[in-house]
């Protein structure tokens, strides 16, 4: 039991977000699986529109995304930026503010997504009064988090606080300018840009909440949790400061590339996928220095299983971070886009590099935040492998549909006639989404198992006092 | 290489103010990253910086075995 950091430092807003982590990625993983199978068997959509794949896609999204991620991000953070600048937070209340408006704002989402009240740019749905209170909440959690390292006790910023710092100032200008909107109701606005500076606006947002928030930020998770959770320092202190310097510089320019051969001018693609691909090094650096800090200690993934999760993630990491600049290049990307292999591509982020480093974080966290151990080692391992499991299952499908979509779509005959009709390339992806459905079901299993083992763990700490054991010890304890 | 030149062709008397405010700060922020790289790499501050590594297992004895895995 950790006594000295439970009355050193505010740790109850990190319990509430930690297991609210583990709730919203079994439920974003919930209606993931299920717009996955209405793609497979159409008739699960019971002509309703509320729970048509249009409608719950946003909701799959952002629950993911948002739900599951800003859970895990404000978790990590509050709790990292605490340890590493030896202070509590700078206010407890605006904390709990924070968990309260973040978690408003996602019930806001869940009710408003599947009525159809949507802005429809991508990654940023909704309508114009969640945007601002997503901007208010946001820079409650910013200025909470910047005030705590200015008073901090340590004279250097350790580096996992740099990208939390980087995603935070960045995603609010992002969001912020995307999100510029006439409003003409209260449920319905139009975005102030149009044509193709909407698509390019919206595309330089969607691309960077890949990039600061989906990356940067749980970047900034690796940075803390893997030495913590291995015992060992990063494995190169210097290598982190570049890959972090490289991503706050390179990610802004990728935007482009999701806009390859439209009406945005030809340059600004090519320039996308240039700084796409020069983005690998500095990628892969990071990636490896996560890995080798476990150099010299590798048994420790026979017997970790919280461990496994977070190396695995990286393996991930890499893989996305060289995959995606392929994707951008213009002769792949014509083969690739507005095919499944995008969506593959995503989801090897998602759930290989996202979600499985998220997990890690959270097993690491339940221990030091409820004093106790996990309820069950056998599910932690259990979970490890079906989040792989599926994941594998998933992108495989995804990579076989999308490359096939790709060449049915583009193959003509002698007289220059498309060979397949559109109709006839939906049918033969069928046996692949349903191939999808069953690895986000397996996916989805194992996020059952987490849940269950957190609330287990949750109801074995209460149930020993071990939360008030630790506010009460002395703190030799 | 005629081809070449034609593909780095610009047109500098149409570029606006906008343009070049734009292509100033971005070569100037490039080149101030490039700064930051020899800075940091340079070997008499290697000591400088790879202390830092050892801030989170600072504030606690960390044994990962028996906290999580088994």
């Amino acid at each position: 039991m950790d006594a000295v950091a439970e009355q050193k430092y505010d740790l109850g807003v990190v319990r509430w977000f930690t297991v609210m982590a583990a709730v919203y990625l079994l439920v974003g993983a919930l209606v993931g699986v299920y717009i996955a199978s209405e793609l497979a068997w159409p008739v699960l959509n019971f002509d309703l529109p509320y729970i048509t794949f249009g409608r719950l896609r946003p909701l799959h999204t952002n629950a993911v995304i948002f739900a599951f991620g800003g859970c895990i991000l404000m978790a990590t953070a509050f709790y990292s930026v605490q340890r590493t600048c030896g202070v509590r937070l700078w206010s407890n209340k605006l904390a709990w503010f924070t968990f309260i408006g973040w978690n408003l704002i996602i019930v806001a989402a869940v009710i408003t997504l599947p009525l159809g009240i949507t802005q429809s740019k991508e990654y940023a749905e909704l309508e114009w009064p969640i945007d601002i209170a997503i901007a208010v909440v946001w820079l409650s959690y910013t200025i909470n988090f910047i005030m705590t390292i200015a008073n901090r006790k340590s004279s250097h910023i350790y580096v996992s606080n740099w990208f939390f710092l980087g995603m935070m100032v960045m995603i609010t200008y992002l969001h912020v300018v995307n999100s510029l909107a006439i409003p003409v109701g209260m449920f319905k606005s139009y975005s102030i840009f149009s044509g193709v500076q909407d698509a390019m606006i919206q595309w330089w947002w969607g691309h960077n909440a890949v990039g600061f928030y989906l990356t940067a930020g749980f970047l900034g998770i690796m940075y803390y949790f893997i030495p913590k959770q291995a015992g060992r320092p990063i494995y190169s202190y210097r290598l982190s400061v570049i890959h972090f310097w490289a991503l706050m510089f390179g990610y802004v320019w990728l935007g482009a590339h999701h806009l390859q051969y439209t009406a945005l001018p030809d340059w600004t693609g090519s320039l996308g996928a240039a700084i796409s691909l020069a983005m690998i090094i500095p990628s892969w650096g990071g990636a490896v220095n996560g890995m080798m800090t476990l150099s010299g200690a590798w048994d420790k993934l026979r017997t970790d299983y919280v461990l496994r999760f977070l190396i695995m993630s990286l393996a991930f990491y890499a893989m996305s971070t060289f995959e995606g600049p392929v994707m951008s290049i213009k002769t792949v990307n014509a083969l690739s886009h507005y095919t499944d292999w995008t969506v593959g591509h995503v989801h090897s982020g998602a759930l290989g590099w996202v979600a499985m480093i998220g997990i890690g974080a959270i097993y690491h966290l339940m221990t030091r935040v409820f004093h106790v151990e996990m309820w069950s080692t056998k599910l932690i391992n259990a979970h490890f492998w079906t989040a792989t499991i599926g994941t594998v299952i998933y992108i495989v499908a995804m990579w076989v549909s999308g490359i096939m979509q790709g060449l049915m779509w583009r193959a003509y005959d002698e007289y220059g006639t498309l060979a397949y009709t559109f109709a006839e390339s939906v049918e033969a992806m069928h046996p692949y989404y349903a191939m999808r459905a069953i690895g986000g079901m397996v996916f989805l299993a194992g996020a059952a198992l987490m849940v269950v083992n957190v609330i287990m763990t949750v109801l074995q700490s209460n149930a020993q006092g071990r939360v008030q054991q630790a506010r009460t010890a002395t703190a030799s304890a | 290489m005629s081809n070449l030149k034609d593909y780095f062709a610009t047109d500098f008397q149409a570029m606006t103010t906008n343009d070049w405010v734009g292509t100033i700060l971005t070569v100037v922020i490039f080149l101030l990253m490039l700064g930051l790289y020899v800075y940091v790499l340079r070997p008499k501050k290697r000591d400088h910086f790879e202390k830092q590594k050892h801030i989170p297992l600072d504030d606690e004895q960390t044994n990962s075995g028996d906290k999580n895995g088994g």
